[in-house]
């Protein structure tokens, strides 16, 4: 008994976007943000930057949104626009160094030798990420921290199902040895 | 005592599929971006108006548009300082003053939403925290609220007029 909150489908906000509620895509936005906001942060590897790709797509996909044909799978669209988007701030800032900005609560917690064991394997994981080749990277993301299906990957990204699959081996194979030699330092 | 190859990279894995928060005031930033006119000439145009806005609280007409019915509406940003609150909702006749259907986004204390206004008068007020009525400093005051609660008036004329 009672009322119960019912969740409005992607399809429903697009269309009333459409219709000039320009609030329903705040309501997309906020669902999002987090999600792609993830891809963004470690395809990047720059907070920063990493938001301003974010919030440069969500405008990209308002002004483009009469050519989201399938308003159910808005989110698999926007996936698509970031993921170009990021490849565009990826070459510029391909010669930048990467640098993590741990939060202060992390590095005064790190005087513990557990913290700071959890902080030095997070900055492993961050470093060896940051040395794959940006489209191993963004295949092995794509495929095993946003699980999607080669299909999906293959839509969003313009590559063949086999090439992305060499991808993500050699990525995995990559990794292994980049986190391998992290623990001998 | 070395974890087994795959091992490793599971474990990685598992690290970076932990949820990341992004900054909640992004979402503020996006429908401001969304609402801002695209000819770069009248941009400058509204920047100071914007900024001006800033200073305490206000309503910025955005952008134009026209909808399928034929009435003309602009958007207008309503915009207010509000640096320690947790929650601020617009409330106005033109959404039945209905906290949920205008809910305000964040940067830094500075809370804003956009709503599309056909010509006409209306009342509105800001809703802090759930409980607290404030009407806009920056706007006129409504002097014919039949409730007591502080609100403001915005008028907007038609086009051309």
């Amino acid at each position: 008994m009672g009322i119960n909150r019912v969740e409005t489908g992607d399809a429903e906000l697009v269309r009333r976007v459409r219709a000039g509620d320009i609030g329903a895509y705040g309501a997309l936005v906020a669902r999002y943000r987090d999600r792609l906001g993830r891809y963004a942060v470690h395809m990047i590897g720059d907070r920063e930057d990493a938001e301003e790709a974010l919030q440069d797509s969500f405008v990209r996909a308002y002004r483009s949104l009469e050519r989201c044909y399938d308003p159910a799978r808005f989110g698999a669209w926007l996936y698509g626009i970031l993921v170009n988007r990021c490849r565009t701030t990826g070459a510029r800032a391909a010669r930048r160094r990467r640098l993590f900005v741990h939060d202060a609560e992390a590095l005064n917690d790190a005087s513990h030798p557990d913290a700071m064991e959890r902080l030095e394997w997070t900055d492993a994981v961050e470093r060896a990420l940051a040395r794959l080749a940006p489209e191993y990277r963004e295949a092995f993301l794509l495929k095993h921290v946003e699980e999607l299906e080669y299909e999906e990957i293959a839509e969003l990204t313009g590559n063949g199902i086999s090439a992305l699959k060499m991808r993500v081996k050699r990525a995995r194979e990559q990794l292994q040895k980049f986190l391998r030699e992290a623990e001998h330092v | 005592m070395f974890e087994h190859d795959d091992d490793i990279v599971e474990r990685m894995i598992r690290q970076l599929r932990r949820p990341v928060s992004m900054d909640p005031g992004l979402a503020a930033r996006v429908m401001g971006e969304i609402a801002a006119p695209a000819h770069p000439g009248k941009k400058r145009r509204w920047a100071w108006l914007a900024a001006a806005a800033a200073v305490l609280g206000a309503v910025v007409i955005a952008h134009p548009w026209t909808r399928g019915s034929g009435t003309s509406t602009d958007a207008f940003q309503f915009v207010l300082v509000a640096p320690q609150a947790a929650s601020v909702s617009l409330v106005g006749d033109f959404n039945d003053w209905d906290p949920a259907r205008s809910p305000m986004q964040t940067a830094h204390g500075v809370w804003a939403t956009v709503v599309p206004l056909a010509p006409g008068r209306y009342r509105y007020a800001f809703l802090v925290n759930g409980v607290e009525w404030r009407a806009d400093p920056a706007a006129p005051n409504a002097i014919d609220d039949e409730f007591g609660t502080p609100s403001s008036v915005v008028t907007v004329a038609g086009r051309g007029s």
